[in-house]
């Protein structure tokens, strides 16, 4: 039995607009273990975007606790969380999010930038990692320079960066074309294999869904299934 | 950490192009302002006690009040009992008449300032009066005069050399020496360029108005300036009625040319200071906008693990920046109008020095840095406090 990850307990998220409570998350009790390859889906609005966010210590949930490698995420204060959700957890968006005045050096050097390695560390692990995702020729390139398949690896190196034991990524081919795509799914699929790292993506896309380890589908802020797993804790 | 914090703000603001070089020009504007106008105050200030400094600090001046016809009028009984004052070393009347001048058949209206030459050297030392060429007079002298050089050579169709001889008053005078001009006169002085400088004795031929117009009264040393400055204030206070004699020792006029500065340069700081308000209005805005066009950056960033305080810093650090930048340039820009003022002043015969210290540097450096980072507060702190889920969904 694996070492358990991420341990959700009781997490509900609730939404004011005006006057009407929204709960997106509704009393959810979830264990990811390490080298877990999870998917999450489920149709729009269910509240598997906010699961991942919840998750990722992105957003806080309104009510119940959430541990990552045992640790209380939930009782960190905001700087603790800042440092804490930048070393363990790599975030891939649908998106990109690449910082657009930045090469696709640079911004793999941002998250090593926050974490206050030194700069000749940066350059070369930033190198490193991008020739490992296949982009070694394109190191100055800026995003505008990139197609989306480049980009979204560039977004996979910056993840990398910190050598994050957890990588979350939010419908990462939900703007690609399918090669590229697939490519990008490959590259996520071997993090998990080779490297070991602890994969949850959130997806509407069948096929990738189905190809995950574990598969959890949500629906109006509750798990339907795939939540009987127990990790070693 | 802070010089990669540092590198990274200056990275920022480079790539931000129009927006930032528009809002520098404000901080510039305002600060060369500030600069120049505090650099070419200290600097008239520096002249004035620079040539107050000539007179040694032991010098009062005793100028009648009143005008023309109904000036106070001193006399010799005055001057005899301003010399029995206690620590009074010498007194030097000075008698003034505004006569005509004759030079080649033209005629023009002169101010006549004369002194009993045996005080003379006593008069010279006042540092009003260097003759420039020629020589200087002799007791009894009652036939040579020397002449400004704006007069020789400047009021007249043809310039007036040493030793011709021009009528004052329908007299014949023998020019002598031409007077240097001071750089600039003062407080009561007679400006030695535009006047012509006579003995008594000759005096006595053009004028019958014996009072003087201003008295010099030295006294032994420093420390008893003030003390003689109160008896004659005394004296001629049960005279002649309270204050209808202003005495003035360089200490006062130092004093009060200062203070006449301070106001002057106040009233244009505070305007400077305005402009400086509208610049760091302008940091605002520009940070502002900067902070909500890179909304998504910064939850990004804050997704990859920045803390609030490290956006907050870099925001600060970013406006501190254009402050410190526009400072630099402003400074430079400042001292740069300065120098040209002080060039301009001087050839229009002001003696004004454009000064250069560290104080005005530093002061300018910090002022800029501070405006730079209070404008940026308010932006920095919505930053750091962004949501970082809404930030990344911002568009």
């Amino acid at each position: 039995m694996k070492n358990e990850m991420i341990r959700l307990e009781n997490v509900s998220k609730i939404y004011t607009l005006g006057e009407i409570q929204v709960k997106a998350l509704d009393n959810i009790n979830l264990s990811i273990c390490e080298q877990d390859y999870v998917s999450i889906m489920g149709p729009s609005g269910s509240g598997k975007t906010t699961l991942l966010d919840v998750m990722s210590t992105m957003m806080k949930p309104t009510f119940g606790k959430i541990f990552i490698e045992k640790k209380e995420t939930t009782k960190m204060s905001n700087t603790e969380l800042a440092s804490f959700r930048g070393q363990k957890i790599g975030f891939i968006f649908q998106t990109f999010n690449l910082l657009p005045k930045l090469s696709a050096l640079e911004n793999v050097m941002v998250p090593m930038w926050v974490n206050n390695t030194t700069r000749s560390e940066r350059i070369t692990n930033a190198k490193n990692i991008l020739e490992s995702v296949g982009l070694g020729d394109k190191l100055q390139n800026r995003p505008n320079q990139m197609s989306g398949g480049q980009k979204q690896r560039v977004a996979i190196a910056r993840a990398l960066a910190l050598n994050p034991n957890i990588i979350v990524a939010d419908e990462p081919t939900g703007n690609l074309d399918s090669k590229s795509g697939k490519i990008v799914m490959d590259i996520l699929n071997d993090l998990n294999k080779k490297d070991g790292k602890t994969l949850i993506i959130v997806t509407h896309d069948q096929s990738i869904g189905e190809k995950a380890k574990r598969k959890i589908v949500i629906k109006d802020g509750q798990i339907l299934n795939g939540n009987t797993k127990v990790c070693q804790l | 950490m802070i010089y990669d914090l540092f590198n990274e703000a200056i990275k920022n603001l480079s790539r931000s192009g129009i927006k930032t070089y528009l809002t520098l020009l404000g901080i510039i504007i305002g600060i060369a302002a500030i600069v120049s106008l505090v650099s070419i105050g200290s600097g008239l200030g520096m002249a004035v006690e620079q040539q107050l400094d000539q007179l040694g600090g032991k010098t009062i001046f005793v100028i009648p009040g009143g005008f023309q016809n109904i000036r106070i009028k001193l006399n010799e009984t005055d001057i005899s009992n301003f010399e029995s004052i206690r620590n009074v070393e010498s007194v030097v009347p000075v008698y003034s008449t505004s006569a005509i001048l004759e030079f080649n058949g033209e005629k023009i209206n002169v101010s006549v300032n004369a002194t009993d030459s045996g005080d003379k050297t006593l008069f010279e030392n006042t540092g009003f009066f260097n003759v420039k060429e020629g020589r200087d007079f002799t007791r009894n002298e009652s036939g040579s005069i020397l002449l400004g050089s704006e007069i020789a050579e400047n009021y007249f169709e043809k310039k007036i050399e040493i030793k011709k001889l021009v009528k004052i008053n329908g007299k014949d005078f023998r020019v002598i020496g031409i007077l240097k001009p001071l750089p600039q006169s003062f407080g009561g002085g007679p400006d030695p360029g535009n006047t012509v400088l006579m003995s008594l004795d000759a005096f006595k031929r053009i004028s019958t108005n014996l009072n003087p117009t201003i008295i010099f009264i030295n006294a032994t040393d420093k420390e008893s300036v003030p003390q003689v400055v109160d008896d004659i204030k005394d004296y001629s206070d049960k005279k002649y009625g309270d204050k209808s004699v202003n005495v003035l020792s360089s200490d006062n006029l130092l004093e009060t040319i200062n203070s006449l500065l301070d106001m002057i340069t106040m009233f244009i700081l505070s305007l400077a200071g305005i402009s400086l308000i509208v610049g760091g209005i302008g940091i605002m805005n520009a940070m502002i906008t900067s902070v909500l066009e890179r909304t998504k950056e910064i939850g990004t960033l804050k997704a990859l693990g920045a803390s609030n305080n490290k956006i907050l810093t870099l925001i600060l650090i970013e406006s501190a920046l254009i402050g410190l930048i526009g400072g630099i340039i402003g400074i430079l820009l400042g001292f740069g109008l300065a120098e040209v003022i002080a060039i301009i002043g001087t050839q229009s015969g002001f003696a004004l020095i454009a000064v250069k210290s560290y104080e005005i540097i530093f002061g300018a450096l910090a002022f800029s840095m501070i405006i730079g980072m209070v404008s940026g507060f308010y932006p920095a702190s919505r930053a750091a406090n962004l949501d970082p889920v809404e930030a990344l969904r911002y568009e």
